[in-house]
């Protein structure tokens, strides 16, 4: 039995993108397990590490060798293998040679199947050294990674994501002298570039263990989740110290601990005058541009300083503050020029420019679609409130809505479209209606995201996206499997999400007709062609927001089978199937349910029927209760009377025989049965509770 | 420290590691890339150091000489190292030190910034550096050159001068660096870079976002278009065809800047730029080297 050892690749790449970090190192250790598994390696674990310049994996416990293996081989009967005399014959020692051992270790036994004993033996195949196998497999291993955009340098044929510039290979305390691209392995390594300055000779790593404590001491902190976990906590403790909080960014945080060997939070100011921009531009110039957290005061309101990483531990001279600020200053001044820029017109000015930007092929430019957002607007804003003030406003918001692309600022940030076009319209004196619709009708951008915050901006954020998506399917752009380029699905769980929350009574199919009118011609398909993958899409995002609601399996299956088209009463009767979810009946109506529908299956019974013909005291009791439950005046109220009938509907299935021979009693008691299941139908198909 | 001397410092520098030093070349262009030196230079397997200045024209850039940090003017240092040396980070990482940059004291940083220049057909993969929070340089390992894959790879680095002056002086503004010092008989003159540029930078800013004539400069970028395939393809001539390649990049850049260029136009206009500066590099590269071009050698190795 031999021993275990822990084993150590680290690839030192000059700056490999941050980007690349997490899944090249999971790629390379994923292929890593696959291929010990297959050479029956195990181990006890597998640690990964990554910094700007080092992918890295430890296998801990790793056989030093593989297990030997014994196997056995028949071959020829014994009787030609040993003649009269008990000697061996020239076909007995040929067999003892093709196996590499002496005839005195031939057995003789019978195999399974045979009819007479044949010769044996049984040979040992010692198992390889770990270290002689990792040595021919690694190059290979790391050579067959597949890099996303992988490059050449200097005179190589060989591609990587970035070149190679030292190999450590450790197995225990010995170097696996592995060769790539020219590169050979050693026990040696490089830490922080600035810790070189001072010492020019590599950090020697003598084992595994010792990997991380190694580059610590040489400046590098090679541990991904230790960098991130240092960087959070110094974030937290500097705004407070500013007096605020950080407006958190997780992925810049992951983005700081990507580009950094050492983790150290940098603090510094920028002169308050440029506080007059909008939050949302400083938040984003400063992410973008510098890779820099905000500070917010507690009102909210912006602080003039900031935070980012530096890649070293100390600041002696104050050059890397300084530094950052000073191009900061710069970025701000870039951005103050595009505000200032950008306001020397009206923001209506931008919409006859709009002409000249496309939305799509077929369906025109953005003016174009700002005709038949105003349109849907209209036909909606109509319909939720007879005021004309804010029918005006609501029209005036949707003409405004896509200015803000024809901006300088929305040229250089993209991620700010509505944003702008609101800052603009409020410092131009829009309504606020007018202005908050404008900024946030891009919201949800996502199933994280807030709709917006006001019901004129919901207004357009439904009218905005309904046009994107219908006119997208209406000339035959419909998202397939995972392929959604244009997002349609984002921008329809945002359409059923602002109506599941504002309680509007549109239903998808109103939607789909008014939006489907509106874009008339430019349709290339066939409106019902389109009607009916437009509803199907449309239930996909109503059960889906159930499940973002938080609804169990059950209840969402048998609510949506009742009828999904009406938001406010599917959720009603999803609110009034949880309080019951946990309640044993419901399981046994269930199973009730499902025998209704086997019962009633291929038949189509009467709605009256006489009650004198029920005969047995079980089917009285259930038409006496339908009474009860045909008047239950809310969802609750039915579902307290549905779980009070499931015993009695056990009792009737185990008493009552429905097909009896009497047709009269049979069909009387098949109209009872229906009845039952009109109201259960009513709030669920309970026949998909389980 | 003034311009010229950072000038001064970064050729005597890259001269005494063995660069040719070359001169900007005379037309307008958007990148120190542009200049033959690299274009051609990059291309085919003959070793190739060379360093230079060259001014770069950004129409788009132009602030009317009143910001403090954009312009419409700005020099590039530009080195080519073929094929890339291994040790070609710490080459650079010294280059800095010559400039008196003291890494201990200061934040270095190599972060992802691919380059890529559809005009030319060109592309690389590397970083922009970062000093302090500051891009003061990018760094490319070119893959391909007008289409053509690079073999060897060569190493560009390039510069941003007025960046990296403003950084080291402290200036608030890139009008107050000083150029250099005019000695005379009545004293010494310290020259600032607004005193050489503000001026141009307003008029030159005036003319890309106000004064062009638009029907010109679409007249022209045909024309140049037709004058560089004449070159090409009735003389064989790469290097004068490449000069009209140029010209129209910078004509377009003028329309670009004026929003004459409609986002589905602008791919096209740029494959035509694209497609006559290709053709000069496989013209170029049949001239040095016979018909293989480097494109047709298909060994490959290392990971995919």
């Amino acid at each position: 039995m031999s021993g275990t050892q822990n084993f150590l690749l680290e690839l030192h790449c000059e700056e490999i993108p941050a980007r690349f970090l997490q899944p090249l190192t999971s790629d390379l250790s994923l292929s890593f397990k696959t291929w010990a598994v297959g050479q029956g390696l195990d181990f006890s674990g597998l640690d990964t590490f990554y910094s700007p310049r080092k992918i890295a994996w430890r296998v801990s416990g790793l056989l030093t060798a593989q297990a030997d293996q014994t196997e056995t081989q028949a071959g020829p009967p014994q009787r030609m293998c040993i003649d009269e005399a008990g000697k061996p014959t020239i076909q007995g020692q040929k067999f003892a040679e093709k196996w590499g051992v002496g005839f005195d270790q031939v057995r003789f036994e019978q195999p399974a199947g045979k009819k007479e004993p044949c010769a044996v033996v049984t040979i040992t195949k010692a198992g390889r050294p770990t270290v002689d196998l990792l040595q021919e497999a690694l190059p290979g291993l790391v050579a067959s990674l597949h890099v996303p955009k992988a490059m050449r340098w200097g005179k190589s044929e060989f591609e990587f994501v970035r070149p190679i510039r030292n190999l450590l290979c450790l197995f225990g305390d010995q170097v696996v002298p592995i060769t790539v691209d020219g590169v050979t392995a050693r026990n040696t390594t490089w830490g922080h570039r600035l810790y070189h300055r001072q010492h020019p000779e590599p950090v020697k790593i003598k084992t595994p263990e010792a990997y991380e404590a190694a580059l610590e001491a040489a400046g590098v902190v090679v541990s991904m989740e230790v960098r991130r976990t240092r960087l959070a906590q110094q974030v937290e403790f500097l705004a407070a110290e500013a007096g605020g909080r950080v407006v958190a960014d997780a992925e810049l945080l992951d983005t700081l601990a990507e580009i950094v060997e050492f983790p150290k939070i940098l603090w510094g100011d920028f002169p308050a005058d440029f506080l007059e921009l909008p939050k949302e531009v400083l938040v984003t110039s400063l992410r973008e541009h510098q890779k820099s957290f905000c500070i917010e005061g507690p009102d909210g309101a912006l602080l003039p300083c900031f935070l980012t990483a530096a890649n070293r531990a100390d600041d002696p001279e104050g050059f890397v503050k300084a530094g950052n600020e000073w191009v900061l200053k710069a970025r701000l001044y870039d951005a103050r020029f595009f505000f200032a820029e950008d306001r020397k017109q009206a923001l209506s000015e931008r919409l006859e420019k709009l002409q000249a930007l496309t939305f799509q092929r077929e369906l025109g430019s953005y003016h174009a679609k700002t005709g038949r957002v105003v349109a849907i607007t209209k036909a909606l804003a109509t319909r939720l409130s007879d005021d004309d003030e804010h029918l005006n406003r609501a029209m005036e918001a949707a003409r405004m809505a896509k200015c803000d692309l024809r901006t300088l600022m929305v040229g250089e940030f993209p991620e700010l479209q509505g944003i702008m076009g609101g800052e603009y319209l409020r410092h131009e004196g829009a309504h606020e209606d007018v202005w908050m619709a404008v900024k946030e009708h891009y919201r949800p951008a996502g199933a994280e995201d807030a709709i917006p915050s006001t019901p004129m901006g919901c207004l357009l954020s439904l009218c905005d996206k309904l046009d994107t998506v219908v006119g997208c399917f209406a000339v035959g752009l419909i998202p397939s499997g995972s392929k959604d380029p244009l997002a349609l699905r984002r921008a329809g769980q945002g359409i059923v999400r602002i109506l599941w929350e504002q309680g509007w009574a549109f239903t998808p199919g109103d939607l789909v007709a008014t939006a489907l009118r509106i874009i008339g011609e430019k349709a290339t398909k066939p409106a019902a062609e389109s009607t009916e993958a437009l509803l199907a899409f449309f239930r996909d995002r109503v059960a889906y927001q159930l499940e973002l609601a938080g609804y169990a399996g059950s209840v969402r299956r048998s609510a949506l089978a009742a009828g999904w088209e009406d938001l406010a009463d599917l959720k009603a009767r999803c609110e009034a199937l949880s309080a019951f979810a946990e309640d044993a009946r419901f399981a046994s109506l269930a199973q009730s349910a499902k025998r209704i529908g086997n019962i009633l299956k291929d038949e189509s019974p009467a709605g009256d029927f006489d009650g004198g013909l029920l005969a047995q005291a079980e089917e009285k009791v259930l038409a006496e209760r339908l009474s009860r439950l045909e008047s239950a005046p809310d969802q609750v109220a039915l579902l307290a009377a549905l779980a009070d009938l499931a015993e009695p509907l056990e009792a009737f299935f185990s008493a009552v025989m429905v097909k009896c021979e009497d047709q009269a009693l049979r069909a009387a008691r098949l109209s009872l049965l229906h009845r039952l299941r009109q109201a259960f139908l009513r709030v669920a198909d309970f026949s998909l509770w389980q | 420290m003034h311009i010229q001397e950072l000038i001064l410092r970064l050729q005597r520098f890259w001269a005494d590691r063995g660069c040719l030093i070359g001169q900007p070349y005379d037309l307008e262009k958007g990148a120190g890339t542009m200049n033959p030196l690299t274009f051609f230079g990059a291309l085919g397997a003959k070793p190739w150091n060379v360093a230079y200045v060259e001014p770069s024209r950004r129409p788009a850039d132009g602030r009317y000489g009143e910001n403090p940090f954009r312009v419409y003017k700005h020099l590039q240092f530009q080195v080519i190292l073929k094929p890339s040396p291994a040790k070609v980070q710490d080459l650079y990482i010294e280059s800095l030190e010559a400039l008196g940059i003291d890494f201990s004291k200061h934040d270095l940083r190599f972060e992802e910034d691919n380059w890529e220049s559809p005009s030319l057909g060109a592309w690389g993969v590397g970083w922009q550096v970062v000093l302090d929070g500051m891009e003061i340089s990018q760094f490319t390992y070119f893959q391909q050159v007008g289409g053509l894959d690079c073999r060897p790879v060569s190493a560009e680095l390039t510069y941003g001068i007025e960046r990296i002056c403003m950084f080291l002086g402290g200036y608030d503004n890139i009008f107050d660096l000083v150029h250099g010092e005019v000695k005379t008989d009545d004293g010494v003159f310290p020259v600032t870079y607004g005193q050489m540029r503000q001026r141009e930078e307003f008029e030159l800013s005036a003319y890309s976002f106000e004064h062009a004539d638009l029907g010109l400069h679409k007249t022209l970028f045909d024309a140049f278009e037709k004058e560089g395939w004449r070159l090409l393809k009735e003389h064989g001539h790469f290097l004068s065809a490449y000069e009209q390649a140029l010209k129209m990049s910078h004509t377009f850049n003028v329309l670009d800047a004026r929003g004459a260029v409609s986002t589905t136009e602008r791919p096209m206009v740029i494959k035509r730029v694209r497609d006559l500066a290709s053709a000069c590099a496989r013209a170029y590269l049949e001239h040095e080297e016979g018909a293989a071009t480097p494109a047709e050698i298909t060994g490959k190795g290392g990971a995919k």
